[in-house]
């Protein structure tokens, strides 16, 4: 039997906060997970956050929950691979897989922080493998850099499709399309944008019909809904895809509070069943808090705050300490986070516990887009969305979301010197710089990406606009490079343009041959030269190149001055190969007569 | 279906790998990841049969559904998506509840 002072099921940014604020006050904590490592559905995010800077916004996922494990103390107990399978009136069970073994806690205070499970949806075949949650998909590209498809139908267009479309984008597989069973995005908009600049064609009022295949996915049927959501006959598409990603909700883990006496309410606003708990994140079992999704679908930042307000009453009823000033201003902070329109179902949801307020924010968007010809950066964030690393990060103080942080964030071009800070830390990638007639005839813009490849400075691209639609083409002319890995790219485009594009494509180069005989590419080349292996004589042994049958006679000026191009040394410098005997195939037949003639 | 090996924002953790058997076949799997993992990795999605013989693969891959259900060094209705793949492992698919390998 193993006692503590607060059990915290659950190591995700709820769980995790909770234990930081009680350990930091003294309470023996023990966190328990089922997962391989702590962080919830952090570990598997790879944007940057939304929020303001003390949520860590604007930094990725995956770093906050380096983050908040850093906070640990040394009064906190960790398990992982750890499940809770019970809890009973004196006692809590645990399942520990490692060992095999069950073990049994008992706690003063438990908060369960458990989250939530994806929403399965029903549709003909979707048992096969192939249908997954999105949540899975990102857990294997994210954490495991699996890719477990090569082009994906995503169903669902809240936040969660919005941004597991982009991140696979970003791991290399294709996005068929996403589709929406209602008539608008439920994500936020500046998500939509961002997958948008890159032509994946997303459906409103459309579903998911069927799956094809036999023993995996090979396709999917997708359909058009009436106003009731009843498919239409006849407006059937098919979509050749190897995956589909469900992202159509998640839903709250409630089975552990359910068994501990606490009172589960049906609240759709909030997911589904939820606990029914107070302002403290107390439930109606005295010792018994939750926090996080658990508690009602949201986000991490909310997550966080719960969590720390759950944590922090549990260690005041411990030690007694007075923590209300600590605890009213998170509140506070809640309330704050909670005031814009994409919280007014949450707050529906919660109102049937406890009554809400909203504090005003303004919703005045930014009205002229700066002097033409000034280095500036434009925002095209219309939406009032909790965020404001812009603000924030901004070092002349340019730009102001306002006190209340679901603002629209507004700039003053006078303050702003053009250093393009703001581009680099936005969360929602929607600033860009433009400049007109940088030179005579063109235009310059910097666009903020986060994909492979990245370009060279010099090479022509393919400039999109806000659809993903070609529009001309660019030159890179500069890219800087941040730590935080979002690069910007600085296209030069023709006069005019700089309104228009906001994204750019880089050409394909598959089929660019340098060695036919032993088929060897352009790709493979510059891909080898970046891998380190920079001269003639490596590259060839790498490659094969020069080893075909032409002797090298097609390929090796190409080769020399690929590489040339990529290390900056003349081709003198770098032709160091031997040159080898026979200069044209010769068959061994021929080369042993001859032998034998001489004898 | 496959690795990614360049990614613009992660780094690969571990380039250690481990040996593990699927259904008598020697595979390969990156140190620290799941059996799930490791098998699509290996382009292996079907994990097993439902009992009125549908294929199943994994569907949530954080331990809450049960699709990943297979056979690990013997002991049946392992949840293959939360279970770190072993050297030597031998992970088989499993058919239905029973437990019984096809
Ligand atoms: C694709 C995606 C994108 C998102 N983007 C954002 C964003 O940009 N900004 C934002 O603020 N939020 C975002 N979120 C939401 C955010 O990640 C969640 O709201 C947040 O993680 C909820 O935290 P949590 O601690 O409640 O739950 P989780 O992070 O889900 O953690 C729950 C933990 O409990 C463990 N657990 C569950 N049951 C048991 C048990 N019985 N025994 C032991 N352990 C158990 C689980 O293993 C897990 O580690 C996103 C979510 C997703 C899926
Ligand atoms: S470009 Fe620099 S100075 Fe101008 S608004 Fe952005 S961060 Fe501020
Ligand atoms: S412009 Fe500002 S408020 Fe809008 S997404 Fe970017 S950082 Fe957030
Ligand atoms: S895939 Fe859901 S439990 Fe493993």
């Amino acid at each position: 039997m193993v006692k503590t002072q607060l059990l915290v099921v659950g190591g995700g940014p709820a769980g995790l906060c909770g234990a930081i604020e009680a350990s930091r006050r003294g309470v023996e904590t023990l966190i328990v997970d089922e997962g391989v490592e702590l962080g919830g559905q952090l570990v598997k995010q790879t944007h940057k956050f939304f929020g303001h800077e003390g949520f860590y916004a604007s930094v990725r996922g995956f770093e906050i929950a380096k983050r908040l494990k850093d906070q640990l103390n040394e009064h906190v107990k960790i398990m992982l691979q750890t499940t809770v399978t019970g809890i009973y009136e004196d006692v809590v069970v645990l399942y520990d897989r490692q060992n095999d073994v069950p073990l049994e806690v008992q706690a003063d205070y438990i908060l369960l922080a458990t989250g939530a499970s994806e929403r399965f949806i029903q549709f003909e075949n979707n048992h096969l493998p192939g249908v997954y949650g999105a949540g899975a998909v990102q857990t294997l590209m994210n954490q495991f850099m699996v890719l477990p498809g090569r082009r994906f139908l995503m169903v669902g267009s809240g936040n969660i499709g919005l941004i597991v479309s982009y991140q696979l984008l970003q791991a290399g597989a294709e996005v068929a399309a996403i589709v929406e069973i209602a008539d608008r995005i439920g994500g936020y908009d500046v998500h939509l944008r961002k997958i948008k600049r890159f032509g994946i064609p997303v459906l409103l009022r459309h579903t998911i019909k069927k799956a094809l295949g036999q023993e995996k996915v090979s396709g999917a049927i997708v359909v058009q809904v009436d106003e009731n959501f009843q498919p239409i006959e006849g407006t059937e598409k098919e979509f050749a895809v190897d995956a589909i990603c469900i992202a159509t909700g998640l839903v709250p883990s409630v089975e552990l509070a359910a068994m501990a006496n606490v009172k589960i309410e049906y609240v759709p606003e909030l997911g589904g069943f939820v606990p029914y708990r107070d302002q403290n994140m107390r439930t109606n079992v005295e010792n018994i808090f939750i926090a996080g999704d658990l508690a009602g679908i949201e986000e991490a930042t909310t997550a966080m705050i719960e969590g720390r307000i759950a944590g922090l009453t549990i260690a005041q009823s411990i030690t007694k300490a007075n923590l209300s000033r600590e605890i009213e201003s998170l509140q506070r902070e809640l309330i704050e986070f909670r005031s814009g329109p994409f919280s007014e179902k949450v707050r529906r949801g919660l109102a049937k516990f406890f009554p809400q307020r909203v504090v005003e924010y303004s919703r005045e968007p930014q009205v002229d887009s700066g002097p033409v010809g000034k280095l500036r950066p434009i925002i095209e964030c219309y939406e009032n969305i909790p965020c404001n690393p812009c603000q924030t990060s901004c070092p002349t103080g340019a730009i102001v979301v306002g006190g209340n942080i679901n603002s629209l964030p507004k700039i003053d071009y006078e303050k702003c010197t053009g250093c393009g800070i703001c581009v680099s830390k936005c969360p929602g990638l929607a600033i860009f710089m433009v400049q007109e007639n940088v030179e005579p005839g063109f235009d310059l813009v910097i666009v903020p990406y986060e994909m492979l490849p990245v370009p060279e400075e010099g090479e022509r691209v393919i400039a999109l606009d806000r659809d993903g639609k070609q529009v001309c083409e660019a030159q890179v002319i500069r890219i800087v490079r941040f730590p935080h890995k979002t690069n910007l790219v600085h296209l030069k485009v023709p006069a005019g343009y700089a309104t228009r594009v906001r994204n750019f494509r880089v050409k394909k180069q598959e089929n660019v041959f340098v060695c036919k005989c032993e088929e060897v590419t352009l790709e493979d080349i510059e891909k080898a030269i970046d891998l380190g292996f920079t001269d003639y004589e490596e590259l060839r042994r790498y490659l094969r190149i020069g080893m075909g049958m032409c002797g090298g006679r097609t390929c090796r000026s190409l080769v020399l001055s690929i590489l040339s191009r990529k290390l900056g040394k003349s081709p003198e410098e770098l032709l160091k190969g031997h040159f080898r005997p026979p200069v044209m195939p010769t068959k061994f037949e021929s080369i042993l007569r001859g032998e034998s003639n001489e004898d | 279906m496959s690795r990614i090996f360049e990614h613009p924002i992660l780094m690969r953790r571990s380039a250690r790998t481990v040996r593990f058997y699927f259904e008598g076949k020697e595979l390969e799997a990156v140190e620290g990841e799941t059996v799930a993992a490791a098998l699509i990795a290996n382009g292996i999605d079907v994990f097993g049969e439902t009992e009125r013989g549908k294929p199943r693969g994994f569907f949530c891959a954080i331990g809450k559904c049960s699709s990943c259900l297979m056979i690990v060094d013997g002991e049946p209705n392992v949840r293959v998506c939360i279970t770190p793949v072993k050297e030597g492992m031998k992970v088989q698919r499993q058919f239905g509840r029973s437990g019984v390998p096809w």
